[in-house]
């Protein structure tokens, strides 16, 4: 699903050069559940932005779901974004003027489907995730946690390939917490692959397999799975 | 996509009422002050006979004072009006389509029936050529024959607002009235005709109306009669009776003629040099040869029609747009960048720099759509005022009028200038990195 | 807080687009102000210029017969002599020009008979010996005419007096080294008239822009067919007497009308119509683009504050006082406006020397360039205080709260 290969990511200002991904490898199976730590400044939030093609890189390849992204224009990697992405952010990013049905719109317009195949998909997304009855309501009119629900049924309503989470419960309480980490394993059942960054070791814990990044790099990936894997853990060379 | 961009737009521009209140009003300000502006210069720089541009000359010979151009502020110029013998001169080649020579008289018009206080009228008394070289719309009859000019034959054409007073709007073709207490018997009445500027007669005020009564112009000779309009001499004149008037270098009548091509164009303009070299050999026109056969265009440029405080305030109303555009695009650019987080999370989303720039430029679309039509609202009022300022002048009651296209130009003036000044922040908008704006609120 | 002018600096190169904007804004409205206000002074100074007559108490009409056989001789006597027993009537007198207004003649003087390459163009008008005192002109040298020089009405329209008087304008400039009384001119013909006295300045017939330089003669006028009649009256009561003249003399006589019946103090409105307008339409733009730049400069302020309340809240807790956050904005905004003035500065000398050279206007007088620049520094500065003040308001604890 996801394959990056010596990818590296360096941050130039006048003054210093930061080597915020180095020589970084990774590949994570179609359908598997990863969850990413790492301490504060350690190229998580790098990490992900390449891999959810929000930002570019400076020298290594990158495949997703079987195709090469390196080295893509603008307009296509929206694209990929559009088509194969879901985002779920810590601070959900709903945009405050829409309401939670026009929220979860938002991926569908830019994909130009048609109205009724919208509305579909809406309705099954916000229904999957127990926000049905609330679509009409304002993301302020929301708790954290519903909030965040209806973060996920927009990141799921284009039916991605990969959902690439952060810090998805960083501003919950923890039965909050718990409800999004059910839901997305629950997603994670129904063969999405979902790539989860965090530093909190119980979330970590419950994921199918864990990377740890440091100083830009994956230097391990302990062995503890809750559930078995079929793919092959590749270490960073 | 742009339905959904339009809804997108409103939400925005609701959310901040105050800024989109801003842009909108600064908007409205420079487009209605220049809207003003510019159809105050428009009416005054336009040509009210363009169609026939290419065909109609003025005709001006230098005939002035050898020692002293006519105009020493622009010395090139010949006078603008020729002398009574060398107008007469003029008008008896057969090279010109049509020709016409006039002069402005001030006549009383009596005799009407029922009509009790007699009526001060500005007649011109010109060529029967007059009416259809410059296309006169009539609402009854016409104008006269060249057989009446040479009589002169008693006839009168009446402005429409004259026959309304005189006759109340009925056909008074046939009937006589007495001008200056001689019968002269209307052939026709004029429908409404306001050219704009008077091309014809620039001299006494470039934004007067058409004079009200128009007769043969060899009734100046017959009856004697000192023309009204302006009249100009130079020199030691000794003119002490009507005839040495006539036989004066003094000048007081204007000659227009046809030219329908260049051929005819350089003929008459040969004629006029003949002529010109003729008279020079007997002592006149010792100044340098400087006839000309100028085209209306030309003609209302050199004689200044445009006044240059109007220029002035065109100009000053486009600095003062450029002063507001400037403030919208900082604005929309404060406003855009504001909206850079959503921005961020939308191209997360997969929305592509097109689409980000779509919308942001549908949202400025708004904002100049709602700055157009409240500056055209403006404009109008603003135009209302300037009508209001310039009471008892006719002239700018005339000018100050809101024409269809003026408004289409307004139009498409504000939206075009208010998406030049949405481009860059729209594009701007859509560079921005969307990593940097997901990570904190 | 000292203040120091890097950070100020540093974040303006931040939000440099904006800074830019503001900084343009600032300069096109100083260049406009400036010449506005400049050109606003010239016309003022126009409409003030003084008349030189008595235009509130002065009102005219003119008079044409019907025919060619009409007597404007004996008719123009009736009606002078009708006008001088009204009661409120000061003065009345029959000329061929209507002050202020473009209806009037213009001569070209010689001071010899030979000298044809001087003319001095001048605006003429015809009056008879109580045309001073109607006008409220007075003599400064010499004398008025007498009854006696005024000159018949003839029907031909060249002068026949051999006195004249002129203004001091008109005087000085035929004769600028010496003394213009007793001194000959020639008009339109080679025979002399003796300057027989010297006026106070006023304005004639005005052609395009009014001037002083006038030339009077005794002659009753009519030769081009219409005569004016000017009547001085007691203050305040021209409009009403002019109604009453008016209605009498309509009938007096049936062979002429009456028309154009106005007080001057109308002209002299008609003749201040264009710079007045023009006051009021510069001194509404300018009043309009002051506002929009103190908007602009409002906004980009505001817009700073609120994209640096963290920044803000950091300074307050190392201890910066709330009026040094206020300077720390209000530095930011002076270098704005810095910048837009000194840009303005030389975009304004650049249009007022285009207008100068382009419609030949008098040069800008740089005071108003300098008090201009004061001026829209100090509303600049107003325009940022309140933004300024709500920065400083910002508590301290905001420097440690995350998200």
């Amino acid at each position: 699903m996801l394959k990056m290969h010596d990818v590296s990511k360096i941050y130039r200002t006048d003054l210093i050069e930061t080597h915020a991904l180095r020589n970084f490898s990774l590949e994570v199976g179609a359908g598997q559940f990863v969850a990413v730590s790492g301490p504060s400044g350690s190229g998580k939030t790098t990490f992900l932005n390449v891999a959810g093609l929000l930002e570019t890189f400076d020298t290594g390849t990158y495949e997703l779901d079987g195709k090469d992204v390196s080295r893509l224009s603008d307009d296509a990697r929206s694209r990929i974004r559009n088509e194969k992405i879901g985002f779920i952010f810590q601070s959900f990013n709903l945009i405050p003027d829409l309401d939670i049905y026009d929220n979860v719109d938002v991926p569908l317009r830019y994909r130009r489907m048609k109205g009724p195949e919208r509305h579909q998909r809406i309705s099954r997304a916000l229904e999957l995730v127990g926000l049905a009855s609330r679509m009409k309501h304002m993301p302020s009119q929301l708790s954290g946690g519903q909030q965040q629900r209806a973060a996920i049924a927009r990141a799921i309503a284009g039916d991605p390939a990969l959902i690439l989470a952060d810090e998805p419960t960083g501003n919950l309480d923890s039965l909050m917490a718990r409800q999004v980490m059910d839901l997305l394993e629950k997603i994670n059942d129904m063969g999405t692959t979902v790539v989860l960054v965090t530093h909190d070791p119980e979330l970590a814990r419950r994921a199918q397999r864990n990377i740890h990044i440091v100083d830009g790099l994956v230097i391990d990936s302990p062995p503890y799975e809750r559930r078995s894997s079929s793919e092959p853990i590749n270490l960073g060379a | 996509m742009i339905g959904y961009y339009c809804r997108l737009a409103l939400k925005s521009l609701r959310r901040t009422p105050g800024l989109t209140a801003l842009m909108v009003c600064a908007i409205a300000l420079g487009i209605g002050t220049c809207i003003v502006t510019l159809t105050v210069y428009h009416a005054m720089s336009g040509n009210p006979i363009w169609w026939k541009n290419n065909v109609l000359y003025a005709v001006t010979m230098d005939s002035w004072d050898p020692l002293h151009p006519f105009d020493s502020d622009h010395p090139q110029l010949p006078p603008p009006q020729l002398a009574y013998k060398d107008a007469t001169y003029l008008m008896q080649s057969s090279i010109p389509k049509r020709k016409a020579v006039m002069t402005k008289l001030l006549g009383m018009l009596t005799g009407a029936p029922g009509q009790t206080l007699p009526l001060r009228v500005w007649t011109r008394a010109t060529s029967g050529d007059f009416f259809s070289m410059f296309d006169v719309p009539f609402e009854y009859g016409g104008g006269w024959s060249s057989a009446a000019d040479q009589g002169p034959q008693p006839v009168i054409v009446l402005s429409k607002e004259v026959n309304d007073k005189l006759f109340g709007g009925a056909d008074s073709v046939g009937r006589t009235v007495l001008w200056d207490g001689h019968q002269f018997r209307v052939v026709g009445v004029m429908n409404a005709w306001h050219p704009l500027p008077l091309f014809y007669d620039l001299i006494d005020g470039a934004f007067n109306a058409p004079e009200d009564a128009f007769v043969p112009f060899g009734w100046v000779r017959a009856l004697q009669q000192l023309p009204s309009g302006n009249m100009s001499f130079w020199g030691p004149s000794r003119i002490v009776t009507f005839q040495d008037l006539l036989a004066s270098g003094a000048v007081w009548t204007e000659m227009w003629v046809e030219l329908p091509d260049a051929a005819s164009r350089q003929r008459f303009q040969a004629y006029m040099d003949a002529y010109w070299a003729a008279q020079r050999r007997v002592g006149r026109f010792q100044r340098p040869l400087n006839n000309h056969l100028t085209r209306v265009s030309r003609w209302l440029k050199i004689n200044g029609v445009v006044s240059s405080d109007s220029r002035i305030l065109v100009r000053i109303a486009f600095a003062f747009l450029a002063v507001c555009l400037i403030n919208t695009i900082g604005i929309l650019l404060t406003k855009f960048l504001r909206g850079a987080p959503i921005t961020g999370v939308r191209r997360a989303l997969g929305a592509s720099r097109n689409q980000v720039f779509l919308q942001h430029i549908v949202e400025v679309a708004v904002v100049s759509l709602a700055g157009a039509l409240i500056g055209l609202a403006l404009g109008a009022a603003g135009l209302g005022a300037v009508r209001a300022l310039y009471t008892g002048d006719a002239s700018y009651s005339l000018l100050a009028h809101f024409d269809p296209v003026g408004v289409v130009w307004a139009l498409a003036l504000a939206a075009l200038s208010t998406l030049a000044a949405g481009l860059y922040p729209a594009w701007a908008v859509g560079r921005l990195p969307p990593a940097v704006y997901l990570k904190t609120r | 807080m000292q203040l120091n002018v890097r950070p100020v600096l540093s974040a303006l190169a931040r939000n440099r687009t904006g800074a830019i904007l503001v900084a343009l804004e600032i300069a096109i409205a100083l260049a406009v102000m400036v010449n506005a206000t400049w050109m606003v002074a010239q016309r003022l100074h126009d409409i003030r210029q003084p008349t030189g007559i008595d235009q509130r108490d002065i009102f005219e009409f003119a008079v044409a017969g019907f025919s060619t056989q009409f007597d404007y001789g004996s008719s123009q006597r009736e009606d002078l002599a009708y006008l001088r027993s009204l009661p409120g009537v000061i003065a009345a007198t029959a000329t061929s020009a209507i002050p202020l207004t473009a209806f009037g003649q213009g001569d070209g003087i010689r001071r010899r008979p030979s000298e044809l390459s001087h003319q001095f163009w001048v605006r003429s008008m015809q009056i008879d010996a109580e045309g001073l005192k109607t006008l409220g002109v007075h003599i400064v040298a010499g004398r008025n005419f007498t009854a006696t020089e005024v000159q018949p009405f003839s029907p031909h329209f060249s002068h026949l007096a051999s006195e004249v008087l002129v203004t001091q304008s008109f005087a000085r400039k035929l004769f600028p080294h010496g003394n213009a009384l007793g001194k000959s001119i020639y008009g339109s013909t080679d025979k002399p008239m003796t300057i027989i006295g010297i006026t106070s300045n006023f304005f004639g017939s005005v052609i395009d822009t009014p001037s002083y330089d006038g030339l009077l003669y005794p002659q009753e006028p009519g030769g081009y067919g219409d005569y004016i009649c000017l009547v001085r009256t007691q203050p305040g009561k021209a409009a009403a007497l002019m109604r009453t003249a008016e209605r009498h003399l309509a009938t007096a006589n049936p062979n002429r009308v009456i028309f154009d019946a106005h007080v001057l103090e109308y002209y002299k409105g008609q003749l201040d119509a264009q710079n007045r307008n023009m006051v009021i339409f510069l001194s509404t733009v300018t009043a309009l683009i002051l506002a929009v730049t103190c908007l602009g400069i409002f906004g980009l302020t505001a817009f700073n504050v609120s994209t640096r309340t963290k920044q803000i809240g950091t300074m307050r807790a190392v201890g910066a006082r709330r009026r040094d956050v206020v300077s720390y904005f209000l530095t930011e905004n002076a270098f704005v406006l810095f910048a837009g003035i000194l840009l303005g500065c030389i975009l304004a000398l650049g249009v007022g020397s285009w207008l100068s050279s382009a419609y030949a206007l008098p040069r800008l007088d740089p005071m108003y360039l300098a008090l201009g620049m004061v001026i829209l520094a100090a509303i600049g500065q107003l325009a940022a205080w309140h933004p300024a003040r709500r920065a400083a308001a910002v508590p301290p604890s905001v420097a440690t709260q995350t998200v």
